[in-house]
C-alpha cells in the first residue's frame, strides 16, 4: 500500500508539490497525469526517498520515508525516466549487484537473476555492456533491476519514454502481469492511451496540486469532455497551469482525441 | 523475498567491488593507470636517452672542421693535426665561414706571445648550433692541452718543476656511496612524479563515480536501494584510493625497474645505482596512503558538487594544479625539511619523500608529515560524506538560476514553470568579478598614477560602477532584488551603525597585530596622510566624496550588491559572507601592499553579514561611507597617525571593551532583525 498524506515539497521559494494526499491499494495501477514542472517526478522521488518532503508524510507498506527511509527502498521498486544503467556493466552483472544491495543471499540471488534473466530475455544480449544495448532493451534491463528483491509496490516515472510501440507493449504487460501478482503500482506519463489502458485510478497534478482524482471514465465524465486527453487539458487549465496557448492547446486536444499526435 | 542481515561494511564493500570492477573497465582510467607508468613512462624515458645519444654519437663520428686564425705557433699547427677528432681547415673570414657551415669553429690568434707573456685566443662559433659546439668543444680542449704544453717548456727552460705554476692540485672525493647518488637523484624528481600519479590516478575515477554517476542518471537508482550514502561514500572513496595508489605504486615500480635492469643507461655512466631499500619503499607506500585518502576524498567531495563530468573537471583541475606546487619542492636546491614544511599538505610528504631516497628522514620530522596529512585526510573525509549526505549537493539545487546554466540537470523539468530568473547565476557572478578584478588590477593604479584624484574617481565610476550596472543591465536580471534596493529597517540601521562602531576598533587592533608578521608600509600610510589632510571646508568635502561616498556607493553595488546577490543562493551564509571579504580584501591589495588586506576584507566581513541579514544595501553603504570618512577624520589627528605609524603602540586597550560590546549588541540585533 502506497500512502501520500499531504505531502509538500519546496525548493527554496518554489513549492514543487503541494500538500498531495493519494492512496494506492494492492493490486492497483494509480496513474500520475501533469503538464512538465507540474511536480510529478518529485511526488515520485520523495515516496522514493529521494528527495526529503518539507512537510506532510508518504509511506510504502506502514514504512514511512522519513523515519525508515531504508525500509521503504527494500519494498519499492524505483524506475526513473533516465533508467540509470552503469555502462560499463553487463545486464545480469547489474541486476546481480542491485539485488546485493538489497541484501539477497548469494544462492537465492543467483536463481532470481535466472528468473529475470529468462523473463526479459537479458541472455539475449549476453557478454554486451548495458552502455551498447538499445533503448528497448535498456528498458528490459532497468525493469528486472527495479524488481530483483521482488517489492511489493513499484514507482515508475515515465517508464514507456522513448520506447517504439513493441518495447512499449512489454511495459504494458509487464505492468499488468504485476497487478494481477497484488503489486501497488504507481506511475507517472504524458501518454494517455497508457492511462486508458492500464491505470484504474488517475490523479491530476497542476502547479504541485492534485486537481482530480479519479478513474478514467470518472475523469471525462466529470469534465464533460469526450476524451481523456480533453479531460485532462481542462483540469490543468483549471488548475491554474497551460503549459501551452490556449488555442494551440484546443489544437493539440483534438489531435490527441483523434489520435494524430 | 527473503534477505540477508544487513551489516555497513557488507554494502560499502559491494559497492567498491563494483565501482573498481566499472573503473578497470574504462579505458581513460586504465590508460593513466597501467600503460602511462608500466609501458609509456619507461619507454618515453629510454627512447628519448637512446636519442640523445645517437645524436652524440651522430656528432662525434666525423671530426669536427676548425680552422686556426693569426699569429700562430707552427709547433701548435703540428699538434692540431696530429688530434683525431678534428680536421684542420682554411678560413679567411672566421665569423662568415662559421655563418656558413664550412668550419664549425674557429681560434683567433691575436698576436705571439712568445715566452712570458699569455696570449689572447678568441673562439667563435655557433653557440645556436649543437655542431659548431661541439666544434667550439675540441677546439678548446686542444687549446688547453697545448697550453700545459707551453707551460711545461717555460718552465723547463727556467729550470722550474711542474708544481711551481700549480700550487694546489684539487681533487674532489665524495663519500656518497653509488646508491646514495641514486637517491640523491631520485628524490629530486620523484617525489613530484608520484604526487602528480596518485593525483592523477585519483583524478579520473573521482570525477567518474561522483559527477559522472550523476550526469548518467546512476546516481539516482542507487540511492533507491536500501543502502546508507555514508557506505555509497565509502565504497566509491575506496575505488578511487585504491586506483590512485596503484597508478603511484605502478609508477614507482616501473621506474625503479627501468634503473635497475639496466635500460637506462646513463646511471651506468656516472656510477649512479639507482636503488631503494626494501625499508624505504615501504615507507614511502606508508606514506603515499594518507596521500591518496586525502586526494580521493577531497576530489570526491568536489566532484559529487558539480553536475556533470565537464564540470567537474574544470572544479577539480584548480585544485590539481594547486597540489602540484607544493610537490615541486624537493626539486629546488636548498630547500630544507623543517617543522614548518613538514604540516604544509603534499609538501611535508613530498620532502619526506626525499630525505628517504637520500637515505633517511628525522623520524619526528617524519611522523608530523605523516600525522598532518592523516588529519587534512580525514577532513577531506568528513567533507566527502558531508556533501553526499545533501540532497541539493546531489540532486542540484532546484531554485538556482537556470539563466546562467548552472541550475540542476537532474531538477531540468522545473524550470518550465520558474518565474524568469532574478538573480545572476553564481558562475556568471564570479567570472564577471573575475573579469573586473584583472581589469582594475591592470588599470586602476594607472589611472590613479597618471591622473590623480579624476583618476581615482574614474576607476570607481568606470572600472566597478559602470560593469556592474551594465551586468545588471544585460543579464536581464531585476536591479532592485539584485542590488538589495529595500528600506532598511530602524533595527536594522541601529544594527549595522553598532558593528562598523565595534568593527573599525577591531580592524585596528588587527591591523597593529599583523604588523609584526608584515612591514608596515610607512611610505604609503603617509602618502595617504599628506592626501588626507584637507586645509579648508570645501576640500574636506571633496574628499570626502572622493574617498568615503564614491567607494561606498561604487563599491557596494559590485560588492554587496552583484557579488552577495550572485552567490548568496550557491554557498552557505557563512561561505557567502567569507567569500565576499576575501574578494574584497583582494580587490585592496594593487592599491597599496599586501598590508591593506586584512583591514579591508574584515570591513568586507563585516558588510557583507549586514546586507545579507538586512537584505539591504543601504546599511552596507552607510558602514562603509562611515568607515571611509572616519579616517579621513583621523588621518588629520598626527596623534592618531603616530600612533598607527609605531608597530611598539597598538590601539588603546580601553577601547577594545566598548567596542566588542558595540559589535556583540549589534550582531545580536542584526540577528533578531534577519529572523
Amino acid at each position: 500500500m502506497i500512502v501520500l498524506e499531504n505531502l509538500t515539497k519546496h525548493y527554496g521559494e518554489l513549492e514543487a508539490v503541494s500538500d498531495l494526499s493519494l492512496r494506492v491499494g494492492p493490486g492497483e495501477i494509480y496513474a500520475l497525469l501533469g503538464p512538465n514542472g507540474a511536480g510529478k517526478t518529485t511526488a515520485l522521488r520523495c515516496l522514493a526517498t529521494l528527495l526529503r518532503p518539507t512537510s506532510g508524510t508518504a509511506s510504502v507498506g506502514g514504512a514511512d520515508v522519513r523515519q525508515d527511509p531504508l525500509r521503504v527502498r527494500s519494498r519499492i521498486g524505483f524506475l526513473a525516466a533516465s533508467m540509470g544503467l552503469y555502462e560499463r556493466l553487463s545486464a545480469r552483472e547489474l541486476v546481480t549487484y542491485f539485488g546485493r544491495l538489497q541484501g539477497l543471499d548469494e544462492e537465492r540471488l543467483r536463481k532470481r537473476v535466472d528468473e529475470l534473466a529468462e523473463l526479459f530475455g537479458l541472455d539475449d544480449f549476453r557478454g554486451r555492456y548495458c552502455g551498447r544495448l538499445s533503448t528497448g532493451q535498456r528498458q528490459r534491463v532497468a525493469l528486472a533491476r527495479a524488481i530483483v528483491h521482488d517489492p511489493s509496490a513499484l514507482i515508475l516515472d515515465e517508464p514507456t519514454l522513448g520506447l517504439d510501440v513493441v518495447s512499449g507493449e512489454t511495459i504494458y504487460r509487464f505492468m499488468a502481469e504485476e497487478r494481477s501478482r497484488g503489486k501497488a503500482i504507481l506511475f507517472s506519463t504524458h501518454q494517455m492511451a497508457e492511462v486508458e489502458l492500464l491505470a484504474d485510478r488517475v490523479g491530476v497534478l497542476s502547479r504541485g496540486r492534485l486537481v482530480a482524482e479519479d478513474t478514467v471514465d470518472g475523469l471525462v465524465r466529470r469534465t464533460g469532455a469526450r476524451n481523456l486527453a480533453r479531460a485532462f487539458l481542462s483540469l490543468v487549465e483549471e488548475g491554474g497551469q497551460s503549459p501551452v496557448g490556449r488555442d494551440f492547446g484546443e489544437d493539440l486536444a483534438g489531435s490527441v482525441s483523434d489520435g494524430t499526435e | 523475498m527473503k534477505t540477508q542481515r544487513r551489516n555497513g561494511w557488507r554494502d560499502a564493500r559491494v559497492v567498491f567491488k563494483k565501482e573498481l570492477r566499472e573503473t578497470l573497465r574504462d579505458t581513460r582510467t586504465l590508460l593513466i593507470m597501467v600503460v602511462v607508468p608500466v609501458l609509456l613512462y619507461p619507454a618515453i624515458l629510454i627512447a628519448s636517452e637512446q636519442l640523445a645519444l645517437f645524436g652524440q654519437r651522430q656528432l662525434e663520428r666525423a671530426p669536427a672542421p676548425v680552422a686556426v686564425v693569426g699569429d700562430v705557433d707552427p709547433d701548435f699547427l703540428d699538434f692540431l693535426a696530429e688530434q683525431e677528432d678534428l680536421l684542420l681547415v682554411e678560413a679567411v673570414d672566421p665569423e662568415e665561414a662559421v655563418r656558413s657551415d664550412s668550419v664549425s669553429a674557429v681560434a683567433l690568434f691575436l698576436y705571439d706571445a712568445g715566452m712570458v707573456e699569455t696570449q689572447t685566443v678568441s673562439l667563435i662559433y655557433d653557440a645556436a648550433d649543437d655542431w659548431s659546439r661541439r666544434g667550439r668543444e675540441v677546439l678548446s680542449s686542444a687549446l688547453e692541452e697545448w697550453g700545459d704544453t707551453l707551460l711545461e717548456r717555460r718552465l723547463a727552460e727556467r729550470g722550474l718543476p711542474i708544481g711551481f705554476a700549480r700550487p694546489l692540485e684539487v681533487e674532489d672525493l665524495s663519500v656518497a656511496l653509488p646508491e646514495e647518488l641514486g637517491g640523491y637523484a631520485l628524490g629530486r624528481f620523484l617525489p613530484m612524479l608520484l604526487v602528480v600519479m596518485t593525483l592523477l590516478g585519483s583524478f579520473y575515477p573521482a570525477i567518474d563515480l561522483a559527477a559522472g554517476e550523476k550526469e548518467r542518471g546512476t546516481l539516482e537508482t542507487l540511492l533507491t536501494a536500501p543502502i546508507h550514502p555514508g557506505q555509497v561514500v565509502a565504497g566509491k572513496f575506496l575505488t578511487v584510493t585504491v586506483v590512485g595508489l596503484v597508478a603511484a605504486a605502478l609508477n614507482l615500480g616501473s621506474m625503479l625497474l627501468t634503473f635497475q635492469t639496466g635500460l637506462f643507461q646513463l646511471s651506468q655512466a656516472f656510477t649512479i645505482e639507482f636503488s631503494l631499500p626494501f625499508g624505504s619503499v615501504m615507507i614511502i607506500f606508508a606514506t603515499l596512503l594518507p596521500l591518496a585518502v586525502l586526494f580521493g576524498a577531497l576530489f570526491l567531495g568536489i566532484a559529487v558538487r558539480s553536475q556533470s563530468f565537464k564540470e567537474a573537471q574544470n572544479a577539480l583541475t584548480p585544485v590539481y594544479m594547486f597540489f602540484i606546487l607544493p610537490a615541486l619542492l624537493p626539486l629546488f636546491p636548498g630547500i630544507e625539511f623543517t617543522p614548518a614544511l613538514a604540516v604544509v599538505p603534499v609538501a611535508g610528504v613530498s620532502l619526506l619523500f626525499r630525505e628517504l631516497m637520500v637515505g633517511g628522514a628525522d623520524p619526528v620530522l617524519g611522523s608530523l608529515a605523516l600525522l598532518s596529512t592523516l588529519i587534512y585526510a580525514s577532513a577531506a573525509l568528513v567533507f566527502a560524506a558531508h556533501s553526499f549526505g545533501r540532497e541539493e549537493v546531489l540532486f542540484g539545487e532546484g531554485r538556482d538560476a537556470g539563466k546562467v546554466g548552472n541550475g540542476p540537470g537532474f531538477l531540468r523539468g522545473l524550470r518550465d514553470s520558474e518565474p524568469l530568473h532574478d538573480y545572476p547565476g553564481s558562475r556568471a557572478t564570479l567570472v564577471f568579478v573575475g573579469v573586473i578584478a584583472v581589469v582594475y588590477f591592470y588599470l586602476a593604479v594607472r589611472l590613479q598614477v597618471g591622473l590623480g584624484e579624476k583618476g581615482l574617481l574614474l576607476s570607481e565610476l568606470g572600472l566597478l560602477l559602470l560593469p556592474s550596472l551594465l551586468f545588471l543591465r544585460l543579464g536581464g536580471f531585476n536591479p532592485v532584488k539584485t542590488l538589495s534596493l529595500r528600506r532598511p529597517t530602524g533595527r536594522g540601521l541601529l544594527a549595522a551603525l553598532l558593528i562598523i562602531a565595534g568593527g573599525m576598533p577591531l580592524a585596528w587592533l588587527l591591523t597593529w597585530l599583523q604588523s609584526f608578521v608584515i612591514e608596515m608600509p610607512l611610505e604609503f600610510l603617509e602618502g595617504m596622510s599628506d592626501f588626507l589632510v584637507a586645509e579648508t571646508p570645501a576640500r574636506v568635502a571633496w574628499i570626502l566624496v572622493l574617498v568615503a561616498l564614491t567607494p561606498a556607493i561604487c563599491e557596494e553595488v559590485l560588492f554587496r550588491g552583484v557579488l552577495l546577490a550572485g552567490t548568496r543562493r550557491q554557498f552557505s551564509p557563512l561561505g557567502v559572507i567569507l567569500l565576499n571579504g576575501l574578494i574584497f580584501g583582494a580587490f585592496h591589495v594593487p592599491s597599496a601592499t599586501v598590508f591593506r588586506f586584512l583591514p579591508s576584507a574584515t570591513l568586507g566581513i563585516l558588510l557583507a553579514w549586514v546586507v545579507l541579514r538586512t537584505r539591504s544595501i543601504w546599511p552596507g553603504m552607510l558602514m562603509h561611507f562611515l568607515n571611509n570618512g572616519s579616517i579621513v577624520i583621523l588621518a588629520s589627528s598626527p596623534w592618531i597617525l603616530e600612533r598607527f605609524s609605531d608597530p611598539n603602540q597598538g590601539p588603546p586597550i580601553w577601547l577594545m571593551v566598548p567596542a566588542v560590546a558595540s559589535l556583540v549588541a549589534g550582531g545580536v540585533l542584526l540577528e533578531r532583525e534577519a529572523s
